[in-house]
């Protein structure tokens, strides 16, 4: 079945991200000059202007807690209808605490959701070719 | 520049009709609310020599405003922008007028709101979504299209990091619909909210459920900035500008890094300095209300309670006229109308004017409001008002 949910759009600063994802891989940016990870990625870093910029793997074994979440009980964007309740959450890496990703925690219900949930990072393919990055519950 | 500290006033505010389906346009609804305000100030539309507005591309220009009152201003400026434009405008006026450029300048909002584009959502292409919104495609495949959801993420850990509970998000929600219904004209006159309703109520976006939400109205909204010498000559009371502070960014440039600190935390102390007052001076306030917490997250950043105790402070009815803080005593944009802030603007110079006096949607004494902006975490603007 075609994937109805929104494809992450790869662009010319965040496509090693992206392109790291469809290899299972979680690409970060970083600043060569203030040496602080920039997420999301940008044409140059957010805190301190630099555009002395690297990309640096993180592998694909990733974990991390639940910093904060929701629970949508609506569809606001296509394709989520039969996904509902909807846990998005926001997650800090165990590795690196002052990134946080954006995120589903995926087989989750309200009920179990809770701040500093451990959960790990889990590559769903949604294409041939695409991949993106989820969490469950560890 | 020396202090603006009183040179500068609100001499007019006017709105146009509020509905659901204007069957107008925005040009119309605004030539209607800067009719009333020019009205108010007593004021001629060649008297305006700068118009600005702010929009979501859903509006006017001033440009076909101008045109349209029979005005050949000197100024013209459109903005886009949502929460804290209000704020921000005002200031770019005061800084226009003190420079010797202008004279007087008509800002307004005007939107099909509920009829036309909706900030709500629905209608929108994912993929715009996706490079619209600053790290878009970072959100956007995980089913976060909604500013309901984006709030939603920082109310949830502020909840968590201070203790703020449901019924305190509740006890926002029932104060300002208390206030709704003493004003014909708000949008949820004629539907009170209690406690047992509001809990009982199902989420549509956990935390928040739909008295969480602000409403979705076609209306538009005016107010007109001059100098205190000028606002002398006008028909209505003056409301002098104590205190203005516009956007500022917080330290950090990306929204999901650091939850626990907004732009107001920044706005505040600034405003407060430029109006040589403290919290405690304030009598009456207009908060910015998209969603019911970030009215809690303003209280802290502005003062009016320390972090831990905000939902003490809105659950002993303090928001509720009568309290020591009554706020968005129109209802606000919970129960008012939604204007991106405007109509906020609006009743707190109508409440420091005493305009309601003899009435009990008049604040008792009230000399000193403040009237804050928010855009989200990165951006906000606020003034301090007196009589
Ligand atoms: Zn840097
Ligand atoms: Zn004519």
């Amino acid at each position: 079945m075609e994937y109805q949910k929104p494809i992450p759009l790869k662009t010319q600063d965040n496509s090693p991200y992206w392109d790291g994802a469809d290899r299972h891989e979680l690409i970060l940016q970083k600043c060569n000059c203030c040496h602080q990870y920039s997420h999301p990625p940008g044409p140059s870093c957010a805190k301190c202007g630099s555009s002395e910029l690297s990309w640096e793997s993180q592998g694909s074994d990733i974990n991390g807690k639940v910093y904060s979440y929701i629970v949508s009980y609506r569809p606001f964007l296509p394709g989520f209808q039969d996904d509902l309740p909807l846990v998005i959450a926001i997650v800090e890496l165990d590795m690196l605490p002052q990134v946080k990703l954006i995120g589903n925690i995926l087989h989750c219900s309200p009920e179990e959701i809770e701040m500093g949930m451990p959960v790990k990072m889990v590559w769903k393919d949604i294409m041939d070719d695409r991949s993106i990055p989820q969490w469950i519950q560890v | 520049m020396e202090s603006i500290k009183n040179r500068y006033a609100i001499v007019g505010v006017g709105e146009s009709e509020r509905s659901k389906n204007s069957g107008t346009t925005p040009l119309h609804l605004a030539l209607d609310a800067a009719r009333a305000a020019l009205n108010d100030a007593g004021l001629k539309a060649k008297d305006i020599d700068g118009f600005m507005s702010y929009s979501e591309n859903d509006s006017c220009t001033s440009h076909q405003l101008a045109t349209y009152l029979g005005v050949r201003p000197k100024y013209v400026k459109d903005i886009l922008g949502g929460g804290s434009s209000t704020e921000m405008l005002i200031a770019d006026a005061v800084g226009l007028i003190e420079s010797g450029q202008l004279n007087t300048v008509l800002i307004y909002r005007s939107m099909n709101g509920r009829s036309g584009v909706r900030m709500g959502g629905g209608g929108w292409n994912v993929n715009m979504l996706q490079t619209a919104i600053e790290g878009g495609s970072f959100i956007i495949p995980y089913g976060a299209g909604s500013p309901a959801q984006w709030f939603g993420l920082f109310a949830t850990r502020h909840m968590h990091e201070t203790g703020l509970t449901q019924e305190h998000l509740g006890h926002v929600c029932l104060a300002f619909y208390e206030h709704a219904q003493r004003n014909p004209k708000a949008y949820f006159h004629g539907k009170p909210l209690t406690m047992d309703e509001y809990l009982k109520t199902p989420y549509l976006s956990y935390p928040f459920k739909k008295h969480d939400f602000c409403l979705e109205s076609d209306e538009a909204n005016a107010i007109i900035v001059t100098s205190a010498e000028r606002a002398e000559g006008c028909k209505s009371r003056p409301v002098y500008i104590m205190g203005l502070s516009a956007r500022q960014c917080v330290s950090h440039a990306h929204y999901w890094n650091d939850l626990t600190e907004v732009a107001a935390d920044y706005v505040a102390p600034e405003v407060y300095k430029m109006a040589g007052v403290k919290p405690e001076d304030i009598d009456v306030a207009s908060i910015y209300d998209c969603y019911s917490w970030v009215v809690l997250r303003q209280l802290e950043a502005y003062g009016f309670a320390p972090r831990g105790e905000v939902g003490n402070f809105v659950a002993e009815g303090n928001l509720r006229i009568g309290g020591k803080l009554p706020s968005n005593t129109a209802g606000g944009m919970l129960s008012e109308g939604y204007t991106h802030g405007m109509n906020n603007v609006l009743e707190i110079v109508r409440q420091v004017r005493h305009e309601y006096k003899g009435t009990d949607r008049q604040v008792e004494n009230c000399e000193i409001g403040i009237c804050t902006g928010w855009a989200g975490p990165d951006m906000a603007g606020a003034m301090i008002l007196r009589n």
